[in-house]
């Protein structure tokens, strides 16, 4: 597996006291999300409807994301839909290094089997 | 007979359009019936109930709600009896291929539960983009439908297709055609919420096809192809699907209600005349919630409570030809009947554009009866996400497969057997492999019936090799979006097993 690189995130930092919040990679726009074992990235609309996930909410033990204007519920780990077949959202692995945040793409990291 | 359930319900404000009720009265009910309404002497030993500060109906009638397959949910009474719903009718979750499966679940619950079939041997798919897509079609198999209507006339209420798509009103017709053959009305979705080419409209063209007795659901959508013009103005194809004797039904779900044109229509005079609830896994959590709430937002329109009330029994029973069993309290009828109260208060309703309107009233079920069988109203137990939320276990055996048969086991192991080094390749939302989920489906058939196994029992096994909580799923779907080999290495894993405990 090639190792992508880091980009610093803009906008937030692990002072950001309000998550989820809306930052960028690469020109694109994220949100970020704080969960129980530390952050997570997902692009900034829902690939439904465009809604924005800024309003999504964690859940399955913070495993998941969901949509909040048609449910659709998406793995953090790979972005793939577990209600809406077909449906996957990009994800971003989140590091936090010396109260900064960097991103970088973790769709390609996926090697779950399974549903999808 | 069932003493439990004889009892009086005193002193409840009586709303029953088809007696002409409309006042405190009590209900008596003998025997599962309905025996009396008003003041007559009470046998000592009989249980009186007091409902007095409450209002009393016919149980409510749902004529479209999603129970099975990939829009269901892990228990559909819970949007059911728990909620003063006596009667509903799934909108085209199951189609002739899977009505099998569809009667086992409808054998399981204490809610009546109808079959709005879809014309798709799958019914509906849940996988969204294609619903729209002719080729999710595949045969249309006459003679097995006419069949299966003759043994199963009281189930199939009737024939449900979605007016979307990039392909002309072909299978509209299609689906009218199929619905005369077996006697059925049609019941089209209108609204096109999907990614379809706004030139392709097929909303106009299901208000033209409709003939009297046939239903148009979605009447107060807000997505392309709504019943009013760009100025508000009901639409003239829409008046005259009216005039022949069309009936538009609320389906309020969650893409299917928009304030903004609900009122302008309504203010028009263009009224639902069956009240449903559209409710399903995605959406019950919000915005829709309940049959009630969607009452509740009827009201706040502008609706009088005897009008809502009616649209969701007598009219509702009538519209599905279940009026010789449901939608009201005359005596020698089943005895479903809901209890609810209207609260008053400040209430935010939603609709499905995340428009909001503050209502002063809302609907709240106390008690449902379902043949004199009492439920307590539970309005949080559909919202649990272990109601709605179908997930696949992928990282462990759910525990239901530790208590399968040996029977069932050796079901698995015959099934893994007959797939042999089968293969298929994953659905995405694009394109839907539903000849092989057919053919994966007979082959689960064919291996049943060789092990001798009930469907129900063939079921209750593949379901949990794979689901941690009791979901129904048309077979070929739930298995050609699983990987092959995990799909044969769980079997194997889970026939292998030996049970707990004997
Ligand atoms: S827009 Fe996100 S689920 Fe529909």
């Amino acid at each position: 597996m090639s190792e992508q690189s880091w980009s610093q995130l803009p906008g937030v930092s692990a002072e950001t006291n309000k998550f989820p919040a809306r930052s960028s990679i690469a020109g694109e726009g994220i949100i970020v999300f704080k969960t129980k074992t530390g952050y997570r990235g997902v692009q900034r609309a829902c690939p439904h409807m465009k809604a924005t996930m800024m309003a999504g909410e964690l859940t399955a033990n913070d495993t998941m994301v969901r949509c909040p204007l048609h449910v659709f519920t998406f793995r953090l780990s790979d972005g793939r839909g577990v209600n809406c077949p077909g449906f996957e959202i990009k994800v971003y692995e989140v590091k936090e290094e010396g109260g900064q945040l960097y991103g970088r793409s973790a769709n390609e990291l996926s090697l779950t089997p399974g549903a999808r | 007979m069932n003493s439990k359930r004889s009892f009086v319900l005193r002193g409840g404000h009586v709303i029953d359009d088809v007696t002409g009720f409309n006042r405190v009265a009590d209900v008596h009910v003998e025997d599962g019936k309905i025996a009396f309404v008003g003041s007559r002497a009470v046998d000592p030993a009989t249980e009186v109930i007091n409902v007095s500060g409450n209002y009393v109906s016919a149980g409510w009638v749902d004529i479209h709600v999603h129970a099975y397959g990939t829009l269901g949910f892990s228990n559909p009474d819970t949007i059911g009896v728990h909620q003063g719903v006596t009667s509903f009718v799934d909108a085209g979750g199951p189609g002739i291929g899977v009505l099998d499966q569809f009667m086992d679940l409808r054998d399981r619950l204490e809610t009546t539960l109808y079959a709005g079939a879809f014309i798709r041997p799958m019914g509906l798919l849940g996988l969204n983009f294609i619903e729209g897509n002719v080729r999710t079609l595949g045969n249309v198999p006459i003679t097995q439908w006419v069949d299966f209507a003759k043994q199963n006339k009281d189930m199939l209420r009737y024939i449900k297709c979605n007016a979307m798509g990039d392909y002309g009103p072909g299978t509209l017709r299609l689906t009218k055609g199929l619905a005369e053959i077996l006697g059925l009305p049609l019941y089209m979705h209108i609204g096109e919420f999907q990614l379809q080419n706004p030139e392709h409209l097929l909303a106009p063209e299901a208000f033209k096809i409709a003939e009297a007795g046939d239903m148009i659901t979605h009447l107060y959508h807000g997505n392309l192809g709504q019943v009013i013009d760009e100025n508000g103005k009901v639409l003239k194809v829409v008046r005259e699907a009216q005039k022949r004797g069309v009936l538009f039904d609320l389906g309020f779900g969650g893409y299917n209600f928009s304030w903004d044109v609900a009122e302008k229509a309504f203010a028009q005079g263009l009224i639902p005349h069956t009240i449903s609830s559209d409710l399903q896994q995605f959406n019950v959590v919000r915005p829709v919630m309940s049959l009630a709430n969607v009452m509740g937002a009827m009201l706040k329109l502008g609706m009088s409570l005897p009008d809502v009330v009616a649209r969701v029994t007598s009219t509702a029973a009538q519209a599905i030809s279940i009026r010789d069993r449901a939608g009201t309290l005359e005596a020698g009828k089943p005895a479903d009947i809901t209890v609810f109260k209207v609260e008053d208060g400040e209430f935010l309703m939603l609709d499905c554009y995340t428009k909001t309107r503050v209502a002063n009233r809302r609907v709240v079920p106390i008690l449902t009866f379902k043949a004199g069988k009492r439920f307590e109203a539970n309005m949080t137990l559909g919202q649990d996400e272990s109601n709605w939320f179908l997930q696949i276990a992928e990282d462990h055996v759910p525990s239901a497969a530790q208590v399968l048969s040996s029977g069932q086991r050796e079901f698995l192991s015959a099934l893994v057997e007959a797939l042999g080094p089968a293969t298929w390749d994953l659905s995405s939302a694009e394109r839907l492999d539903i000849e092989r989920a057919l053919e994966l489906q007979d082959l689960f058939h064919a291996t049943r019936i060789k092990q001798d196994l009930s469907l129900h029992e063939a079921l209750e096994a593949l379901y949990a090799c794979f689901l941690d909580n009791q979901f129904t799923m048309q077979v070929g779907l739930l298995l050609v979006r699983l990987e092959p080999d995990f799909v044969k290495s769980r079997f194997r894993e889970v026939a292998g097993a030996r049970p707990l405990a004997a």
